[in-house]
């Protein structure tokens, strides 16, 4: 027993044997013995390693053993490491296996294997040389075996590997805003940082909306056009109407013909082209969403119970991107006042309330409940009222005066103001109810925002899509492109007017007249809100005016600039704790669910149900505008070469059976992947019970 | 590819990418701002491996560290010497962990070497204290300190042996989906 060490090594050792035993690696671990071994001291499979990444699992165990008795101080490493006569050093012998492992991984497998190792940089280039020699040794070896089709296809992944580099190396001229993005994130910490964030990602949407429209719809149009007669005057970039009638701007204006300027060059369709290039682009757009979020899901495992632990708050959330000198002392003070608060609010959990209380709490939820969605329907029935008039408006005439031009525009103005002051109202509302976390009422607040804007856009849609599309203009689709450029426009308008009356002149009330207010802080919440907004009615006129997306993407960049100077001019970094990472989940997922699966909707009930306009656009004189498939698809019929596209279409997309199958198989893998995770739950739950009643039991035997 | 720079060999600027997550567009970007540091020590030819070492003060006063309370704990951990004197592969590997396309568990280990100021593998009730002090600049009284450090390692300790171990940071980091968004640097 002489060689027992102090009680914390064996906490360490002895868990780490009865625990990592599955890990083919753990050559080294079998010893139950008490000598000392601080070199093999491994640290434990993290519990998210197990569920991220299988298959490094046993490799990040040898390296994270070799790391820990490696030091970057090597004066250390001498005197730790105990020598045994009878095997070879451990050392030497794990940095073996970690060799022939990486060595027989794939190329960027052994890459990102080798950059996550936590290593100085000269050991990792050590290794790396090491694998290197294995493998060329390997290959050598191997040589003579390898036909020429391995050696190919060796060559050909060498290849696409530094073609995959120079491209990586050139999508770093497309980062657009770093250094603004960095200044910001400097003086105003992560979660302002988020919102310049997801404002960029939108306009990656918009910019590749806009490019491939571009190029499939509107070039070839340019071949085809008729000219316009009609006169411009300035007030149609307000509203739309008179002169961008007869332009590309809108769908009425495209061809149903096929397009054949070039002698004996194929032909162009346009009818395939318009519904190819949107449908093309929605399901482009759909997985880029869906990946990504699933991605933000697994990054930002969302618990909300477990979040609001003292020792992460300490630990975990010190934000190393502000590197403004007041904005670090700004922080280190706000820490300082929640730590104080912390720790004199100790029982701030257990309120008891008595039962008048919790009635009158419960009353007051209800009724403000009631009135925030009772404003909601009223708001959305004004907004139908208004559409009704305004479509009485044009069908009775085209009024190109000054007050008919004014008129188109009341829909839109009525629509934004409902927008930008009902949400205050439910501030108040919030204000009144007195929730017991800060938290809960900015998520009850953007919840009901929410709710609010999905109700004007879905009684927009419906006013649309069954009151516009019926009625006997002559073109309806550019009616609707019409309001919906005009909706977007006067959005922007009065996202700027925003910024100017809630940031610009809240500093000056708040620096002149009333000191005690202060600095604004940036809403996050309620900016972001209103980019899921303009991105969702961008979505459902892409269908009806395809250059839309071009003016969103101008309107966004200049939104950039015009928030970011705000911020700077006018903000105060934030005080209260916003958590960036399940609430960029949240809106990302607001993305994907109300917004882009609502705009899959309208978009496919307008191709399925409803009847395209018999004077204008592409396609004019169909049953509806999937009939230009359908009508594809007959013709190619007739052809032998294409049969293999007639028969996926048949069997596979317009067959409910086929659809019926995929689901059914979706859910049983959705199930499957639910039971292996909670099997995963209840194993840490069990692994960590061992780890206290190991060490417990040997912190026992010690003393005795 | 083509690229004319003379600082690298193509084999070092290999190996760095393989190294670290930085393009080779990045990682001579780094080079230059390293070598903004102090021009005079860093030559501008790297093929002959020069043993070029930056003291702390240099690297602790770049617009990126200057005002971090934590720059020393940084420079320390991922400095060869432990001093916080780095060579421009100590600078690599820095920035390399603090980029955002570092994995969570490089950073919380990194993490945990830069909290355990002691360096013996643990965050003691002293390094705790050494943290908070850091995080707060010293508004707290030393009772209070006390007291948070005390309800950190009971909320955060599982095997009990009174300080933390990189499993029980770990744990944490799961709690704290925002540790990989904080726990960065951009460059």
């Amino acid at each position: 027993m002489t060689s027992m060490r102090h009680g914390s090594e064996y906490s360490r050792d002895l868990p780490r044997v009865n625990v990592l035993s599955r890990s083919q690696y753990e050559n080294s671990t079998d010893n139950f013995s008490f000598e000392p071994e601080p070199e093999l001291a491994y640290s434990l499979p993290s519990t998210f390693h197990l569920l991220d990444r299988p298959y490094s699992h046993g490799f990040s165990n040898v390296s994270e053993g070799f790391i820990q008795r490696h030091n970057r101080r090597p004066s250390d490493e001498i005197s730790v490491t105990s020598s045994s006569p009878f095997e070879m050093d451990p050392v030497c012998r794990e940095e073996k296996d970690l060799v022939g492992n990486l060595a027989s991984m794939s190329t960027s497998e052994r890459i990102k294997a080798i950059q996550k190792m936590p290593e100085t940089m000269k050991k990792k280039r050590e290794i790396r040389n090491k694998v290197l020699k294995e493998i060329t040794k390997k290959t050598r070896h191997h040589s003579t075996r390898l036909s020429r089709c391995t050696q190919c296809l060796q060559g050909t992944a060498v290849l696409f590997r530094r073609f995959g580099n120079s491209l990586s190396e050139y999508s770093h001229l497309l980062q657009l805003w770093h250094k603004t993005l960095k200044i910001i994130g400097a003086k105003f910490g992560t979660s302002v940082l988020s919102y310049f964030i997801f404002l960029k990602w939108l306009l990656t949407f918009n910019m590749f909306s806009f490019l491939i429209n571009f190029s499939f719809i509107i070039i070839p149009q340019f071949f085809a056009a008729e000219p316009n007669n009609l006169s411009f005057t300035g007030l149609e970039l307000f509203t739309g109407a008179g002169y961008f009638q007869q332009t590309v701007l809108y769908y009425g204006f495209y061809t149903n013909a096929t397009i054949s300027k070039i002698e004996n060059g194929p032909p162009y369709n346009m009818q395939l082209a318009y519904i190819f290039t949107v449908g093309i682009y929605f399901v482009i757009c759909f997985l880029i969403l869906l990946f990504s979020m699933a991605k933000s899901f697994c990054r930002n495992f969302i618990n909300p119970q477990t979040y609001s632990g003292n020792a992460s708050k300490l630990l975990c959330t010190w934000d190393f991107n502000i590197t403004n000198e007041k904005a670090v002392k700004l922080k280190q003070k706000n820490l300082g006042t929640q730590i104080k608060e912390g720790l004199t609010e100790v029982n701030q959990e257990v309120l008891y309330f008595s039962v008048t209380e919790r009635v009158e709490r419960i009353v007051i939820h209800l009724v403000s409940w009631v009135a925030s969605l009772g404003t909601a329907v009223a708001a959305c029935a004004g907004v139908y009222f208004l559409s009704i008039n305004n479509l009485k408006l044009f069908v009775k005439g085209h009024k190109n005066d000054l007050e008919g031009q004014a008129a188109m525009l009341v829909l839109p103005v009525v629509v934004s103001l409902l927008n930008a002051f009902i949400p205050f109202f439910y501030s108040w509302l919030g204000h009144l109810e007195r929730f017991q976390t800060p938290g809960y009422q900015i998520y009850i607040a953007i919840t009901r925002n929410i709710i609010l804007k999905i109700s004007i856009v879905g009684i927009l849609c419906y006013y649309w899509l069954n009151i516009v599309a019926t009625s006997e203009s002559q073109c309806w689709e550019t009616l609707v492109g019409q309001d919906i450029y005009r909706l977007v426009l006067v959005d922007f308008a009065f996202c700027l007017l925003g910024s100017f009356f809630g940031e610009f002149l809240r500093r000056i009330i708040g620096t002149t007249v009333c000191v005690s207010l202060g600095l604004p802080e940036f809403d996050i919440g309620r900016n972001v809100l209103d980019l899921i907004y303009a991105q969702t009615l961008t979505w459902i006129g892409i269908l009806f005016s395809p250059l839309l997306p071009g003016i969103q993407m101008i309107s966004f960049s200049i939104v950039f600039y015009v928030k970011k100077v705000s911020l700077m001019m006018n903000c105060q970094p934030p005080r209260k704790v916003w958590r960036t990472a399940q609430m960029t989940t949240s809106f990302m997922f607001l993305l994907f669910f109300p917004s882009f699966l609502g705009v899959l909707s309208v978009i496919g009930v307008t191709v399925w149900r409803l009847k395209p306009s018999e004077g204008c656009g592409p396609f004019r004189g169909l049953s509806s505008m999937y009939a230009a498939v359908s009508e594809w698809i007959k013709i190619l019929e007739n052809y032998t070469a294409s049969k293999w596209v007639v028969w996926i279409y048949h069997n596979l997309i317009t067959s409910e059976l086929f659809f019926f199958i995929l689901s059914v198989i979706i859910l049983i893998i959705t199930y499957l992947y639910w039971q292996i995770i909670e099997g995963r739950k209840t194993m840490t739950k069990l692994l960590r019970k061992q780890i206290i009643n190991v060490s417990l039991t040997f912190s026992f035997i010690l003393f005795f | 590819m083509g690229n004319k720079q003379t600082i690298f060999t193509p084999e070092q600027l290999d190996a760095y990418q393989d190294c670290t997550f930085f393009t080779r567009k990045e990682i001579l970007r780094l080079f230059y701002r390293y070598r903004d540091l102090a021009p005079q020590l860093v030559p501008l030819d790297y093929t002959d491996k020069p043993d070029v070492t930056l003291p702390y003060e240099l690297i602790g006063s770049m617009p990126e560290l200057k005002d971090n309370p934590f720059r020393q704990r940084i420079a320390e951990v991922f400095s060869e010497d432990g001093g916080g004197n780095m060579t421009l592969d100590d600078f690599l590997d820095m920035f390399s962990v603090l980029s955002e396309m570092a994995p969570r568990d490089l950073k919380a280990y990194y993490a945990f070497k830069i909290y355990d100021f002691n360096n013996d593998d643990y965050i003691c009730k002293s390094d705790l204290e050494k943290t908070v002090n850091k995080l707060t600049r010293n508004e707290l009284t030393p009772e209070e300190v006390s007291l948070v450090c005390e309800k950190v390692i009971y909320e955060a300790d599982a095997d009990n042996d009174g300080k933390l171990s990189l499993e029980d940071f770990q744990r944490m980091i799961i709690r704290a989906p925002d540790f990989l968004s904080t726990f960065h640097i951009r460059i």
